[in-house]
């Protein structure tokens, strides 16, 4: 790998003037507040996190020496990606600007800290969106593309690199550099879902696609078991914009599982009108954890689950706005402030498609031995290739949601080997809990990145509690 | 028609610029970092498609803004903004005189000259709004941020005798005294009051625009403290630590 040795001055962004190679300002620079942060989870929280809040381009300066930092973008990870490990967090959120867009091609240029509802109002009056994004509109581009995030239908469209042209990278070591997969590959794919452990996604270049319209039509399957809901979606993966299934793991016996396919296309005629502004949220995992105590219990998740059931068949036919389709998770915040204070676990994992049966029939016998309650399960189909730490690959992605609890710390350990045993691979930044052993286990390229981290930065100035936990 | 903004880099001038160029508003952007203004510059005609021009000057000396009638689009400009300011924690009536005087430029002479520079456009046009940016430290003198509020205070003079003279034309002078605001200046304190969003009061200043309201407090809360400041006997005052 090709390391850069001075500051690169940033393309677009004129004027960035590097401060004189072995200048020995601390760093992180600047006020720093002292917060209290916790995962959306609610599997880990710290009561003093030191988070910095720049907002100015002479922030990335060079500094030679510094502290144990991390990038913070929204802060809506599960784990504990952007605070912890004894690093102080470094909240990007200041810089929320569209650089530059073209009209031609579709290209964007934003800097890290915009929110995809931000960008979603920018490209939606232009005819472009984003193909990939995940549910929620408050979520940074750079925190996607320090996660690599997946969207409505994975096995087309990928996950978050798949649009990232170039990546503007900032290290105190090494100043700007500019990223892609021309230009230092290697650090690039480390970026590109390297959890914040390269240094700063200061601006990154993206590409968009032509918008089909504002309008989406969603078509909504009862199926009687996750296996045949997982036959549907692939099956229709192909020629549908949006593509996942829901299904009730509340209930025992022959009808655990029972679920629904959901599919959608963009609908060429804007029958919901065009809907370019998202509605306010203020949700955050602090929000999500205001209620002092659960609501869901087996009794509750069985009502919730047979009303949002309902709800979903009732018209198997609906239209819904760009907005809605998009960002579904904005509709479920409610559901998840119910798991309180206490929190809950979600577990997602990549099971290959041949050993999805015996996953799930399997994860059904061991939750019953452990009493615990899986409130739910959500599938999306995946046909990508696995690089590093991202989760990627070929099967089905399953993420089961239960509260917290004695049932559930027994369930997950069996989950982690059910899962090692069936070759599939966990979403380590769903899971606040995920015990190292499993991650080497189920990640063997895991060594490949802490190679290129310990070449790019051998003081390891960038780390979180994520990344201590899993050796990186 | 186009808009100067003074300290447009961050904070309340940030939110102003957007707030102005949703109004679809040409601006003239000025700050002490290129590069801030180049990035904020790219964003507003990006998003906004409008002509942004922008100038990186150091506002501590007060001669560098007579640049400012040298660009292109000096001689459109109808609406000023100064939401601009520098405070330093040693402010204790101790600092030697340079800082002094970077200080004073800053708050107080810089904001005069440029006015200065521009009024008599405005005058001729018999258009246009001037918007002061005051803060409540200047509401009592205090051993804190003595230079400081020295100059703030000034300010509040200056645009109180501007006001004056331009009452009988179509030019409207606003000043606005503000409590404490979420920006890089107060991240991180402990403040007895409650913080407000600069795009919160940039959206304020945008509805009282061309209106004459002389001095404002905002957010509205400092209305009452600032009456009970001023009113507040000195044996009392001269007890308070803060």
């Amino acid at each position: 790998m090709r390391v850069r040795p001075s500051v690169t001055p940033c393309k677009k962004i004129e004027g960035v003037v590097p401060m004189a190679r072995g200048a020995t300002a601390p760093w992180p620079a600047g006020p720093s507040e002292r917060r209290s942060l916790v995962t959306m989870d609610g599997g880990i929280r710290i009561a003093d996190a030191a988070v910095h809040r720049p907002d100015r381009h002479a922030y990335f300066h060079q500094h030679e020496n510094g502290l144990p930092a991390i990038p913070r973008g929204a802060g809506f990870s599960f784990a504990a990606a952007s605070f912890g490990g004894g690093a102080e967090s470094i909240e990007m959120t200041a810089f929320d600007r569209v650089i530059d867009f073209d009209t031609r091609t579709g290209r964007v240029e934003v800097e890290a800290g915009i929110t995809l509802g931000a960008l979603f109002e920018f490209l939606t009056p232009r005819g472009r969106y984003l193909a990939v994004q995940p549910g929620h509109h408050r979520i940074t581009v750079g925190g996607c593309i320090a996660a690599n995030v997946h969207g409505k239908n994975p096995a087309r469209d990928g996950t978050f690199v798949a649009q990232v042209e170039t990546v503007r990278l900032f290290h105190p070591r090494h100043g700007c550099v500019d990223l892609s997969r021309h230009e230092e590959p290697a650090l690039f794919h480390a970026t590109c879902g390297g959890l914040g452990l390269t240094g700063i996604i200061v601006a990154a270049r993206l590409r968009t696609l032509p918008l089909p319209g504002t309008s989406f039509r969603i078509a909504h399957r009862q199926v009687a078991a996750i296996t045949e809901g997982a036959d549907l979606m692939a099956g229709d993966s192909a020629r549908s914009d949006l593509a996942y299934g829901w299904f009730d793991c509340s209930r025992r016996g022959r009808t655990h599982g029972h679920g629904v396919v959901v599919t959608g296309q963009f609908l060429s005629t804007d029958e919901k009108g065009p809907a370019f502004k998202l509605p306010p949220s203020r949700f955050s995992p602090k929000r999500r954890a205001r209620l002092p105590i659960a609501l869901l219990n087996p009794i509750s998740i069985r009502l919730v689950n047979t009303a949002y059931s309902w709800s979903l068949l009732r018209s198997r036919d609906t239209v819904v706005t760009l907005a809605e389709a998009l960002y579904p998770t904005r509709a479920n915040e409610l559901y998840l402030s119910l798991f309180g204070r206490r929190g809950l676990h979600e577990y997602q994992a990549l099971v290959p498609r041949a050993n999805l049966a015996e996953f799930v029939a399997q994860l059904r016998d061991d939750a019953t031995r452990a009493s615990a309650c899986i409130t739910l399960a959500v599938a999306k189909p995946f046909n990508g290739t696995p690089d590093l730490i991202r989760f990627d690959g070929s099967g089905i992605s399953l993420a089961i949601e239960m509260p917290r609890s004695a049932a559930a710390n027994r369930l997950l350990p069996e989950i982690d080997r059910l899962l090692v045993r069936l070759g599939g691979r966990p979403n380590i930044l769903k899971d606040s809990r995920l015990p190292r052993s499993v991650f080497e286990a189920t990640y063997p390229d895991c060594d490949r990145l802490r190679a290129v981290l310990r070449r790019w930065d051998p003081q390891r100035l960038f780390r979180s509690e994520l990344s201590e936990r899993l050796g990186l | 028609m186009s808009a100067l903004v003074f300290g447009a880099s961050g904070g309340l001038g940030r939110a102003l610029s957007r707030e102005l160029a949703a109004r679809r508003e040409s601006l003239v952007l000025v700050a002490r970092d290129s590069a801030d203004l180049a990035a904020e510059a790219a964003h507003l005609r990006t998003v906004y498609g409008i002509t942004v021009e922008w100038m990186a000057l150091d506002a501590s000396d007060p001669r560098a803004v007579e640049k400012l009638t040298g660009l292109p689009g000096a001689s459109a400009i109808r609406d000023l903004f100064f939401p601009v300011g520098m405070g330093i924690e040693e402010d204790d009536g101790l600092l030697p005189p340079a800082t002094i005087a970077a200080l004073v430029g800053s708050n107080l002479t810089s904001v005069m000259t440029t006015i200065s520079l521009f009024l008599p456009g405005l005058l001729a046009a018999n258009a246009g709004n001037v918007v002061g940016v005051g803060s409540v430290a200047a509401l009592r003198g205090r051993s804190r941020n003595v230079a400081y509020a020295a100059a703030k205070r000034g300010l509040e003079s200056y645009f109180e005798s501007l006001r004056h003279r331009t009452a009988a034309t179509g030019v409207r002078v606003q000043f606005y005294r503000l409590g404490y605001l979420d920006t890089q200046m107060s991240f991180g304190r402990r403040l007895r009051f409650p913080k407000a969003s600069p795009q919160a009061i940039a959206r304020a200043v945008m509805r009282n625009l061309g209106k004459d309201i002389g001095c404002m407090p905002l957010p509205a809360f400092w209305r009452p403290i600032g009456w009970a400041l001023r009113t507040l006997p000195w044996r009392i005052y001269r007890r308070l630590s803060f």
